[in-house]
């Protein structure tokens, strides 16, 4: 009976409460004055970043003599659940590392805006946009990231094709992957889509090669016609390029990260939609595949009338969170992270290519050479204009038109409704 | 003063101590007084701190969740917003799979029981070489999630091992983790290995308890293996099958976690989401602490009624003993 009455008690209590309070803060504490900042990131940790790390700090104590800073470096995997945490507490970290996008958008309720502190980086940085929301800034970016397309010159050479002209448009393409598959058995496209980011990197790296110039904007811009005949093309060839064999084959099992670009380094597959910042890129690829041997190219043409450009967005970026007790000193510490030293230390030692377009790559081999040659006409990437929800469902979709379980008529519908409601 | 006079007299009746030192009466009414109070108080006292514990560990945050599972996201934050996260639940074809496969994870139960069943009857019934099936059978129970997820996804790779394996006697490559339809009794699979040691000591220590001359007698009457299983190794060991499908129950149902991680990331298609790791997708990925309450909270109501069953289960059996 006790028993009984406990429960209904707790029963009318939480019936009662029921809808008061809110699963996350609503206000920061502030207040109060300190001495040392806490940074939360998954690259600190990481041997390749430890110079630039050191850079950084010191050009913040140079700057801001006294102030201790700590950096916590977190786990990938469980980072943005950790943040997570961290933002619903309303306490953690001062200034914390972001991926750009759908990433840093959803949580800038909890960010600080710095446009008024960056001011002076604007021009020399670059990537901004893809730290910004509703026109206010809220990182500022320490890498760029896109998705050249990487082809490997070795198996090029193999099949009898010239490695030093890529193919042009989608047929020429397939044809090549034809008479390389003959000659060395390698598949046209390494791709990995355990986690459904294969499809993300499909659509930007060769969106550019499949809609128009206009159609392109108007998709950055918000205007996103998913129905449209040249998006539908997007997944067309997504399809298609796994009914054809184009891919390696179980790719809806291959890790993205750990296993696929194994596949392409390895000379199993002749080209990768790869990353540019610091990791699946051509530094990464040089463990088995020596600098010269790889290519970079652009989208092939698809459609006529589309104008093939690389498509990068700043890749991560440093944030300052809302509850910082001295935004000064926080967005001092963010400035001092992508000094042009530091970021030149970053790039000398990760390879990435860095924020500040003033860096020098010339040391760092043709293909980073022929990707910041393309910075200056290259666009956002298309899938980093989505939320992180859309994204989601981008990724299990990709693997039922995969698998042969959904349409590409289905796909986009759901895209559609999915990308208008948030 | 009726009551002070009363009170050393009910006391002495009831408490030898006080009728055999009668000298203690005067002083020692107000003590005994006292004490009343504290044997009063005592037992409230002793049990409190277990009681806060589950009331601000468990239940408060219990009823935390799930007032927070009627609040919005986001811009929506600590607005109350009545059902609506249990009707994006509802309409979530993502939350209805994981759903369905908890449903699938019950089906499966018999077999998960029956397999560490049986091997422990063949250790029991000593076939050649008992002594380290009984050693090697327990061995991946002591190993954890990550690292046994980590050995299958490169043994199951596409291009792996037992794929291999298969293309060696003319069997076609499995897509055991890419294939929707069987990455979800893939994962199911490994954790059975994984985990059917632990069970496999629970029902050797329930065979201990067999009657041996029951299987002797059995034996003389000529009775084939499967009828001294069936008809004397089973209906001896009821309570211990029920313990085991019970607890592997609780283990398929909460543990799974850290495979599903690992092996399949909820993929391919979604196909393998459980609710605690829709729960943490939610709240970690998509920022949706306030939807990952409600989905919590179905979870509650369905361990609750899960747990309800086996209980009756359980005693009801307990009353047949």
């Amino acid at each position: 009976m006790k028993r009984r009455a406990l429960w209904a008690g707790l029963m009318a209590a939480g019936l009662v409460v029921a809808g008061c309070g809110s699963a996350a803060p609503k206000e920061a504490p502030s207040g109060g004055a300190q001495q040392k900042l806490v940074v939360w990131d998954w690259k600190s940790g990481e041997s390749v970043a430890s110079d630039y790390i050191e850079k950084a700090k010191a050009d913040f104590a140079k700057r801001h003599p006294g102030v201790t800073v700590e950096f916590v470096a977190q786990p990938f995997d469980q980072y943005y659940t950790l943040l997570g945490t961290a933002i619903q507490a309303g306490k953690g970290p001062d200034v914390m590392l972001f991926n750009g996008g759908g990433q840093i958008r959803d949580r800038v309720d909890a960010l600080l805006p710095l446009d008024q502190y960056v001011a002076e980086d604007k021009s020399r940085l670059t990537g901004w946009d893809a730290f910004s929301k509703d026109g206010k800034v809220y990182a500022a970016p320490v890498t760029l990231q896109g998705h050249p397309i990487y082809y490997n010159k070795a198996l090029y050479e193999k099949a009898g094709l010239d490695p030093a002209s890529p193919p042009k448009t989608w047929d020429e393409l397939v044809r090549g992957c034809a008479a390389i598959k003959k000659a060395t058995g390698a598949a046209c496209f390494a791709l990995g889509n355990k986690e459904g980011f294969g499809i993300q990197f499909f659509m930007s790296g060769l969106g550019s090669g499949t809609l128009t110039p206009q159609e392109y904007d108007s998709w950055i811009a918000g205007k996103r016609e998913w129905t449209s005949p040249h998006v539908k093309r997007i997944f067309e060839l997504w399809k298609e390029a796994g009914d054809k064999g184009l891919n390696n084959e179980g790719a809806n099992s291959t890790a993205m990260f750990t296993d696929i670009f194994g596949v392409f380094q390895t000379g199993k597959a002749a080209h990768i939609i790869g990353l540019m910042s610091d990791i699946g890129h051509w530094k990464d690829f040089g463990e088995f595949l020596p600098p010269d041997k790889i290519g970079v190219m652009q989208a092939p043409v698809v459609t006529d009338g589309a104008t093939p450009s690389l498509p990068y967005d700043g890749g991560i970026g440093y944030a300052v969170a809302k509850w910082t007790k001295d935004p000064g000193l926080a967005a001092g510490l963010v400035r001092s992270l992508t000094s042009t030293e530091a970021l030149t230390a970053f790039h000398a030692k990760a390879g990435a290519i860095a924020s500040d377009t003033t860096i020098d790559v010339s040391q760092a081999g043709p293909a980073a050479a022929t990707i910041v040659s393309q910075l200056k006409t290259g666009k956002p990437a298309l899938h980093v204009a989505l939320s992180s929800k859309t994204l989601d469902l981008m990724g299990r979709l990709s693997q039922q038109l995969l698998s042969g379980s959904a349409t590409v008529d289905k796909a986009v519908k759901q895209l559609a409704a999915s990308d208008k409601a948030s | 003063m009726p009551i002070g006079e009363l009170s050393p007299s009910v006391r002495s009746g009831r408490a030898g101590g006080e009728a055999v030192k009668p000298r203690r009466g005067r002083p020692g009414s107000r003590t005994s007084f006292r004490r009343a109070g504290v044997d009063r108080l005592a037992p409230y006292v002793l049990v409190a701190p277990a009681v806060l514990i589950i009331l601000a560990l468990r239940l408060w945050p219990l009823v935390l969740g799930v007032n927070f599972s009627f609040t919005g996201d986001g811009e929506l934050n600590g607005t109350p917003v009545g059902l609506s996260n249990y009707l994006e639940l509802a309409g979530d074809p993502l939350f209805r799979t994981s759903l369905r496969n908890v449903g699938l994870l019950v089906l499966l139960l018999p077999l998960a029981v029956a397999i560490p069943g049986l091997l422990a009857t063949f250790i029991y019934l000593r076939v050649p070489g008992h002594r380290i099936y009984r050693s090697v059978y327990f061995f991946p129970a002591v190993l954890s999630p990550v690292i046994v997820g980590a050995i299958f996804n490169l043994l199951l790779g596409f291009d792996g091992p037992v794929n291999a394996a298969l293309g060696a006697i003319g069997a076609g490559p499995v897509d055991w983790l890419g294939d929707p339809g069987i990455a979800m009794f893939t994962v199911v699979g490994v954790h059975v290995w994984a985990t059917f040691g632990m069970a496999l000591v629970v029902f050797l220590a329930g065979f201990s308890t067999l009657d041996g001359s029951l299987l002797d007698a059995a034996r003389v009457d000529g009775a084939s293996l499967r009828q001294i299983i069936w008809h004397v190794i089973i209906p001896s060991l009821t309570r211990t099958i029920q313990f085991v499908f019970v607890t592997t129950m609780i283990g398929m149902l909460t543990s799974m976690f850290g495979l599903l991680f690992v092996m399949t990331g909820g993929g391919p298609e979604g196909s393998t989401y459980l609710p605690e790791f829709y729960i943490w997708h939610q709240q970690g990925q998509m920022n949706r602490p306030a939807l990952a309450s409600a989905a919590s909270t179905v979870l509650f109501v369905v361990m609750l009624v899960v747990g309800l069953l086996q209980i009756t289960l359980l005693r009801r059996t307990g009353r047949q003993d």
